[in-house]
């Protein structure tokens, strides 16, 4: 049971991130869309597409990606199950951080 | 109502609309200027049956039709596909069955169903009163009167249009295009004087 996705995605510039938001948020078991352009080349451009909801199938968001000409670069997170877990900072991270 | 928001939404995404607009303007006004020119030529030569510019007319007009047909949609089937094949570069991958690809084969189609059919109306309205004087409602020199004004009526509304979009005076274009049409008209009778 899928609540979060955090994909990386290349997209072309057509259809837009508006268009793009509307199919994504349309899928079932989808409850809101954000989607941040990170790199706009001449072309194609970077965006960080986040799904939320209450049960989200990956696969359908692909399919629907896919359909609409873009590409899933890399699965940047995922959240599941009954309650949506946070990443949480361990002294390790600070540290390596230093 | 889907079907039409599909049709809208690849009109978008392949960016046909100001191509499409070009061959409506281009391809109409070939259209009423090779029907003005045939018209008055027969004019000119003094025709003595309608049929003969009827028939005449409509051959011209679906030669324009078809020719118009084709050739939008082999140019913008081929620009189509270099478009494509440079996007599916930089994505590094297919995107033939993807929307985009989809708007682009539809664009090729657009743009062939405009580039034919402009001419072969602007054609097929000039045509009409002779038509109709095949029928007998009227005589042929109305026919040929008729057929001219509807002509240059038509010249003139593409360039008005043209003015529209160039958020441009209207008339001023409007004359522009209309300027051509009268032209061609005036040379032909100074032929006939001659």
């Amino acid at each position: 049971m899928i609540r979060r996705l955090v994909l990386d995605v290349l997209k072309p510039h057509k259809p837009n991130v508006v268009e793009l938001s509307e199919a994504l948020s349309h899928l079932q078991g989808v409850e809101g869309v954000n989607i941040i352009i990170n790199e706009i080349d001449q072309q194609v451009e970077n965006a960080k597409v986040i799904v939320a909801g209450v049960s989200i199938s990956f696969e359908d968001v692909k399919k629907k990606l896919e359909e609409l000409g873009a590409t899933v670069h890399s699965i940047d997170e995922v959240a599941a199950g009954k309650r949506i877990v946070e990443e949480v900072m361990t002294p390790q991270d600070s540290s390596a951080r230093m | 109502m889907k079907f039409l928001d599909q049709i809208k939404s690849y009109i978008k995404i392949s960016g046909v609309a100001p191509i499409s607009r070009r061959y409506f303007v281009m391809n109409a006004f070939d259209g009423a200027t090779t029907v003005l020119g045939l018209v008055v030529g027969a004019y000119v030569v003094g025709i003595s049956s309608e049929l003969w510019v009827t028939w005449s007319g409509f051959g011209a007009t679906l030669a324009m039709g078809l020719s118009g047909f084709t050739g939008s949609y082999m140019a913008e089937e081929a620009e189509g596909a270099k478009k494509l094949n440079s996007l599916e570069k930089s994505m590094l991958t297919g995107l033939k069955d993807s929307v985009v690809g989809k708007a682009s084969r539809f664009a090729s189609l657009w743009a062939a169903i405009i580039g034919g059919g402009a001419p072969a109306l602007t054609g097929g309205v000039c045509l009409i009163p002779f038509f109709l004087s095949t029928k007998g409602l009227f005589s042929i020199s109305l026919a040929v009167q008729i057929s001219v004004a509807l002509a240059l009526s038509i010249m003139f509304l593409l360039g008005a249009i043209l003015g529209r979009i160039s958020n441009r005076n209207m008339l001023f274009h409007g004359a522009k295009m209309l300027l051509v049409g009268l032209i061609l008209t005036v040379v032909f009778l100074a032929l006939k004087l001659t």
